[in-house]
């Protein structure tokens, strides 16, 4: 999604630092401070005007009083977990956790973040499902547009998806 | 015991459940089915004694993905 938004003429807030690696060979279109957020959380003022990458957890830490648009991306949960032990196992930080204990404790954090973006009434939330840009990415890509409602580049930002990227599937 | 339970659900509810599932990005329309459950539960029940736990689980999950501090 990051790279769409790039493509399609949105600035992001990145700063590179994290390589592309076999998991993610197009990079990551990270921020490192982002990581800061529960602790210093008006460093989200350094995203005004661009497009930055959170991962769920860290939404919680988002402060009030600015005005955000959330693009929410899921995917079906066996394929992140598939997708974060891969992850793990490259990190040399392999975690032995029951399955079924590792699979609920994520459906009560997923519970817990749309029960939260619920009240969080100030943030306008697009949810888009992975597959869907996927197998549609011309009309992911006009959803997505038509959200922000910022003039992106459709045509190019659906040149960016590429299903050799899609590891990790589940049936 | 915890057990399981079939539910047989069929005509234009099944369709539209397929529907759901596939736009929304679930593996099988079953995935998507236990969600929705768990979601409605979730509504009515308090919250189980497993939150600290599970809170606890995601947090070594994502410092260990470097995701967080």
């Amino acid at each position: 999604m990051m790279q769409m938004l790039a493509a399609g003429g949105m600035s992001l807030l990145t700063d590179r630092e994290r390589q592309p690696d076999i998991d993610n060979p197009r990079g990551y279109c990270e921020w490192e401070p982002i990581k800061l957020l529960p602790k210093e959380p008006d460093r989200i003022d350094e995203a005004e005007g661009k497009a930055v990458k959170i991962i769920s957890q860290l939404l919680l830490s988002v402060p009030k009083g600015r005005n955000y648009k959330l693009i929410f991306m899921e995917r079906p949960l066996p394929e992140v977990l598939a997708s974060q032990d891969e992850m793990l196992k490259r990190r040399g930080s392999s975690q032995p956790v029951d399955s079924a204990l590792l699979t609920s404790a994520f459906r009560d954090h997923m519970r817990d973040i749309i029960a939260w973006l619920e009240v969080r009434e100030d943030i306008p939330v697009c949810r888009m499902g992975y597959r869907k840009v996927l197998s549609d990415p011309v009309s992911s890509a006009k959803t997505v547009r038509d959200f922000l409602d910022f003039d992106l580049n459709l045509e190019a930002m659906a040149q960016q998806v590429d299903p050799s990227l899609y590891r990790n599937r589940r049936a | 015991m915890f057990g399981s339970h079939k539910v047989k659900i069929e005509g234009e509810l099944l369709d539209k459940v397929k529907q759901c599932a596939e736009a929304c990005g679930y593996s099988s329309v079953d995935e998507f089915v236990v969600h929705a459950l768990e979601k409605e539960v979730n509504k009515v029940l308090p919250p189980s004694e497993g939150g600290s736990t599970s809170k606890e689980i995601i947090k070594k999950r994502l410092q260990g993905l470097g995701y967080i501090e």
